[in-house]
């Protein structure tokens, strides 16, 4: 009878638990990022935020948890292989695209979208990764495809960016598939690698083009200031002699205009002082005169000749 | 009293774990489901929740309602200027109808190569009639919208609604594509010498015309130096004239022994007896 007893109390307790166990089946929790889609025999009825939510247990209620804040982030045309450090492995395969004028570039790019509407993204999409990337990959194609390589490699990327975005944004609201797309972001866009170095080329050659202006320019800022230093100095001596002869003739002028206004006054007398002095002076520093006459003799010249000639003057 | 109690349970349990399950199904909003017997079709149930069945003769057949994508395989195309292209196409895809779907594909598997094959089929006939320009553009999205309504018009007997089809690569050949990047690589480095050509043509117009410049700022500089000279030695010259011409006698005379001054060497002198240069110094008289 006590055995009984004590079997029936262990059997309720069991039962008790068992209960207990299956109603506490369900307790769920929904993480601040996520929301609970709860379903009523499959049927989709309400839906619950962040914290500890209950919901009648299997097989009458069951919950999807769906992420809905974090961004979520497909890579075309590359993979990220680790992360510390940063390492990535391009895809050639996805990268290589053509361009509108017959050229292929790599375009490296990310997508990054995230659940717009849960109950859509939920029970509309098989596999959201692979709409999003397929539609990617199609829609940067057709963007890249339009243009030319020079374009697509500068001044349209951030075009070609925008554009995607908003044109894979059109698509998945086609199919009301509750994503938004975040933006697109073109990584890396670059010739492929098998015609890099020619483009690299042509880097260079614009270096190379800059670099023989600029030479050009600093000889010509070289010469031209030195021409112009050289013209002034020219100029400068020119000055120069021009006051120079104006100078020289006003003095040599105002000499001969004050011997000219004593000569004036007594012109016989100051000739002859004139006359003499100069003799003096070019024959003195002579030691030998020699005359030529109209014979074409040589003759010396002696003093007392001149002096005779002259008439015996005054020293 | 004990054993009754083992007996209800027994029985709950039974009810419950076999006969329940097998009289009821739950289908899933993303699931559409299709009820069987002996291989006839007894229900189709596109609505999400608890629905009732013939316990253990009928079999649930649960089909995927949500979007599918499909990558066709991609192929060579020919397009109509004789180019070839690598396109790949992927289609997005759901079943619309589980009865036709069931009753003319049977399963998913089928489904697949049929939409292959009507897929593909489209995109090349579409493709091929178009240039290489044409499939490799923005015009794209035209042709592929003629894809999507004719795989769709086609694919709509089969219980399957095709909502887009798309061209997720476009690739060239590896024989083309190398002589693509050949001819890229030309066309660069073609590039390259043009701009170095370009520079050093923008160098010599540069070094040139500095070069000129420098020529006509000197010649400019010798010509105002002439000029600069020409009018000192004319003023000069009036200077000297206005002097002398009140008694050109007078300055011949003193201007000619100033001359002899400067113009006899030393050591010795031969003078002509008729030269102008002695006229003083023979007859200083005169």
């Amino acid at each position: 009878m006590e055995r009984n007893k004590m079997i029936r109390t262990i059997v309720i307790v069991a039962i008790i638990v068992a209960i207990a166990g299956y109603f506490a089946s369900g307790v769920y929790q929904i993480e601040p990022s996520e929301v609970g889609l709860v379903k009523r025999f499959g049927r989709y009825v309400r839906m619950a935020g962040p914290g500890i939510h209950y919901h009648l247990p299997y097989p009458f209620e069951s919950v999807t948890k769906t992420d809905v804040l974090t961004l979520r982030k497909i890579e075309i045309g590359f993979r990220t292989v680790s992360t510390a450090p940063l390492t990535f492995r391009e895809e050639q395969e996805e990268s290589l695209m053509l361009t509108g004028d017959g050229n292929i570039a790599s375009v490296e790019a990310v997508v990054r979208y995230r659940v717009k509407d849960p109950t859509k993204f939920a029970f509309k999409v098989l596999d959201d990764y692979t709409l999003v990337k397929f539609f990617t990959e199609s829609v940067i194609r057709e963007k890249v495809a339009g243009r030319t390589i020079d374009d697509v490699l500068t001044k349209e990327r951030d075009v070609i960016a925008n554009e995607a975005a908003q044109k894979i944004q059109e698509l998945l609201d086609e199919l009301d598939a509750g994503i938004s797309i975040q933006g697109v972001y073109l990584q890396d866009v670059s010739p492929p690698e098998q015609v890099a170095d020619a483009f690299y080329d042509v880097i260079n050659a614009l270096q190379d083009k800059e670099k023989l202006i600029n030479e050009a320019q600093k000889y010509a800022n070289d010469v031209i200031p030195k021409a112009e230093g050289e013209a002034q100095k020219i100029l400068n001596e020119a000055e120069a002699y021009r006051q120079e002869q104006i100078l020289q003739a006003q003095g040599e002028t105002a000499r001969f205009l004050q011997v000219y206004e004593k000569y004036k006054k007594a012109p016989e007398v100051t000739r002859r002082r004139l006359y003499l002095e100069a003799l003096e002076e070019i024959l003195g520093s002579q030691k030998d005169v020699l005359l030529l006459s109209q014979s074409g003799q040589l003759s010396i010249l002696n003093l007392t000749d001149i002096e005779r000639l002259v008439g015996g003057g005054e020293k | 009293m004990m054993a009754k109690i083992v007996g209800v349970v027994i029985i709950l349990a039974v009810l419950f774990l076999v006969i329940l399950p097998s009289a009821f199904f739950i289908v899933d909003e993303t699931k559409q489901v299709v009820v069987l017997r002996f291989g006839e079709i007894k229900q189709v149930v596109t609505k999400a929740g608890l629905h009732v069945k013939a316990p253990f003769i009928d079999k649930v057949v649960k089909l995927e309602k949500r979007f599918q994508m499909y990558d066709v395989k991609p192929d060579v195309i020919y397009t109509a200027d004789k180019k070839n292209v690598v396109v790949d196409t992927f289609a997005v895809w759901r079943i619309s109808d589980p009865k036709v779907f069931i009753e003319s594909l049977k399963n998913l598997a089928v489904a697949k190569t049929r939409i292959d094959d009507v897929v593909y089929s489209h995109v090349r006939d579409i493709f091929a009639k178009h240039q290489f320009d044409e499939i490799v553009s923005e015009k794209r999205e035209a042709l592929l919208q003629e894809v999507t309504k004719r795989s769709k018009r086609d694919l709509q007997d089969f219980g399957v609604e095709i909502l887009s089809v798309r061209v997720k690569r476009t690739d060239l050949p590896d024989e083309t594509l190398n002589a693509v990047f050949n001819r890229m690589k030309s066309e660069r480095y073609q590039k390259a010498a043009a701009i170095r050509a370009e520079g050093s043509r923008e160098a010599q117009k540069i070094t040139s015309d500095a070069d000129r410049q420098v020529r006509v700022i000197e010649a400019e500089a010798q010509k105002k130096a002439e000029e600069l000279k020409g009018e000192g030695e004319a003023i000069a010259y009036e200077i000297y004239a206005s002097a002398y011409s009140q008694d050109p006698e007078f300055f011949s005379f003193w201007r000619s022994l100033q001359a002899y001054r400067k113009a006899i060497p030393g050591d010795y002198i031969i003078l002509d007896e008729r030269s102008e240069f002695l006229k003083y110094l023979l007859n200083p008289t005169q």
